[in-house]
């Protein structure tokens, strides 16, 4: 070689797409390699664009509601006047598919509707016709007609409400009649957060512990640890246990954090037993906790981990009520509501928070909710093993 | 209680076929290793050293064959033989979010054992291991030797009477390869046994025996110097390359 000196300026010193566009391939390449991640990827918002584009098309329908109708005919003397309006009103209610009409006792509808078995119960008093007649006639009365209604869903009780107004309308014409609510549960009335509030928090549970959960477990895969454990006097279910109670402590940080917030800064008020509601938000945690280790299972990194949160937390959003009332689904979707768990969590907290409820009304949600531990722990058990025989 | 045994691990056709590959990563293997002896298991990247050494300590299930540990059947045992082994695995296998402290004590809790047997156990391996200073130190802001040193204090802590050594002298600077041998020859004078992996031929002139591994299987096993007489060779490295002659090894 006889030139010894360096180029002082060698050519590779400006921007060069080349090497901008080796970063940009090899980032690519890194998902080529991934395919879980890719399919994931490809699957995630395929998923949700259907189930929410599918949550948000179903209008407020076939709402379960109760009806007495007490009215009877009334015949004036004079003027001559034979009015019996009650039928009428009824009729119009039944033939809105807005709402599902059962007759019956209004005493009972009260019941119904405190059960959450129907959303309202509807009372067409004895003298409505009656009232109805002597108005026409010039006299000056208060006519009014009772609709007990469940307040804790807005958008049912939006819904309902017009149906009633509709179907009074059309029977009797613009008169003033007075629709006077009764809100159950102790009359309590909801602003947008109280409502909010219970589907957040089991919402932020599913949510969360799935994302710390998957990463805890894979991480441990990652670093190598786990393998480790394997050799040493370690038991699945003392593994599995310990998962459960370290990220429950998190869970209960977390969900107090959320209570506080909603109690203290939005004046969210907890109708019924704190100590319910904790135990309640604790077994739901440590389903999806036993839900998380199993799904771990799945991960080979933390990236695929990580998407498994949205995976199963925005699929339950959309069906488990928690933007769309789960009557307002299209029909033939909703038996998907009740395999997705956050049903269960919406109907607890909301159930104890808002509507005052315990274990007696509960039981069912309560059951529900205990069966997933046993199914989630199960399957994250029986695959803790398996993963040593491979 | 297991029947006294000169050998304290004994495998018999050990055989491991991986679920995702069709590969036999071992491959009929038959190991004897004596009570207190260094055994060194050498052989190229692939050769299933890792494996073996994970099947007979139980974290991974044979396919098919036999292995029995200080007399224990193992899988079946696994739990009762983990408390006289110790692994200090080739990538470490420490919590790199713990401290240094909080990793060692982490697995002696897994052994049961008490505040009062880990603090000088743990002491006293600092002191050998030279750790005393890095205790606190966050296991993820330790150097690659001192990541060793903490994995191998996480094998020892619960005083094991065979520990394994996977990789655990392999890119790792002379001064302290050689202090780790010193420290294995200490072990080895308490009577515990230790089997060392080694992808590193020479490595294995410091063991009592060899086994030298290709494809799963033994191909070659005795002390250095028998094995150098056999094979009429210098160095264990020109037997293994005699010995794998027309083989293209792995990597």
């Amino acid at each position: 070689m006889s030139k010894k000196n360096v180029d002082l300026k060698p050519k590779n010193l400006n921007f060069s797409l080349r090497r901008t566009m080796a970063i940009a391939f090899r980032t690519m390449n890194q998902f080529r390699r991934d395919r879980r991640t890719i399919a994931l990827m490809s699957i995630v918002p395929i998923v949700i664009m259907l189930i929410f584009g599918l949550a948000f098309s179903g209008e407020v329908r076939n709402v379960p509601v109760i009806i007495d109708n007490q009215d009877v005919l009334y015949t004036n003397p004079f003027p001559p006047i034979s009015l019996h309006l009650g039928p009428n009103i009824t009729d119009n209610l039944v033939a809105d598919d807005g709402v599902d009409v059962t007759f019956g006792n209004y005493d009972q509808g009260i019941d119904s509707v405190e059960l959450g078995d129907v959303y309202a119960a509807v009372l067409i008093p004895a003298n409505f016709s009656e009232l109805v007649v002597r108005m026409l006639t010039g006299e000056n009365v208060t006519i009014q007609l009772y609709v007990y209604i469940d307040a804790t869903k807005p958008t049912i009780r939006a819904s309902v409400m017009s149906t009633i107004y509709d179907a009074l309308d059309s029977a009797v014409g613009d008169r003033g009649i007075k629709l006077v609510q009764i809100l159950a549960h102790d009359g309590a009335e909801f602003t947008g957060l109280d409502v909010g509030i219970p589907s957040v928090i089991a919402f932020v549970i599913i949510f969360l512990l799935v994302i710390v959960g998957t990463i805890t477990v894979t991480r441990e895969k990652i670093q190598g640890t786990q393998d480790r454990l394997y050799s040493t006097p370690l038991r699945s279910s003392e593994r599995l246990l310990g998962y459960v109670i370290g990220l429950l402590l998190i869970a209960i940080l977390m969900i107090s954090l959320t209570l506080i917030f909603g109690v203290l800064v939005f004046g969210v008020k907890v109708h019924g037993n704190v100590f319910l509601l904790i135990f309640a938000a604790l077994i739901f945690g440590i389903a999806h906790v036993f839900l998380a280790v199993f799904l771990s299972n799945f991960a080979q990194n933390e990236l695929q981990a990580i998407q498994f949160a949205p995976l199963t937390a925005l699929p339950s959003m959309a069906l488990g009520g928690m933007l769309v009332p789960i009557v307002s689904l299209p029909v033939w979707l909703q038996p998907l509501s009740y395999v997705v768990p956050l049903t269960y969590g919406i109907n607890l907290f909301e159930g104890i928070m808002l509507k005052g409820w315990g274990f007696k009304e509960l039981w069912v949600d309560f059951t529900v909710v205990a069966g997933m531990c046993l199914l989630f722990f199960i399957l994250a058990v029986v695959t803790v093993r398996n993963r040593m025989r491979d | 209680m297991a029947i006294e045994s000169e050998y304290v691990i004994e495998t018999q056709d050990l055989v491991k076929i991986y679920k995702t590959g069709k590969v036999k990563a071992v491959d009929g293997l038959n190991l004897k290793i004596k009570k207190g002896e260094i055994y060194a298991l050498i052989g190229a990247n692939g050769s299933g050293k890792t494996t073996s050494l994970n099947m007979i300590s139980g974290a991974l299930f044979p396919t098919s064959g036999n292995i029995r540990v200080l007399g224990y059947n193992v899988p079946k045992h696994r739990r009762i033989i983990s408390n006289y082994i110790g692994i200090a695995p080739q990538d470490y296998s420490i919590f790199y979010d713990l401290s240094l402290e909080e990793n060692v004590r982490f697995f002696s809790r897994i052994y049961g054992m008490t505040k009062a047997e880990f603090e000088p156990r743990f002491n006293e391996l600092l002191n050998i291991l030279r750790l005393e200073e890095k205790r606190k130190a966050l296991a993820k802001n330790l150097s690659g030797g001192m990541k060793r040193r903490t994995s191998i204090a996480c094998a020892l802590i619960h005083n094991p009477r065979i520990v394994f050594f996977d990789e655990a002298t392999v890119g790792i600077d002379p001064v302290l390869r050689t202090f780790f041998w010193k420290y294995f020859h200490s072990l080895k004078e308490d009577g515990i046994t230790l089997v060392i992996t080694s992808h590193v031929m020479d490595e294995a002139e410091r063991a009592d025996r060899i086994g030298l591994m290709r494809g799963g299987k033994l191909i070659a096993e005795g002390t250095p110097s028998e094995l150098r007489n056999k094979h009429n060779a210098d160095s264990i490295e020109e037997i293994f390359i005699k010995l794998s002659e027309g083989v293209i090894i792995d990597e």
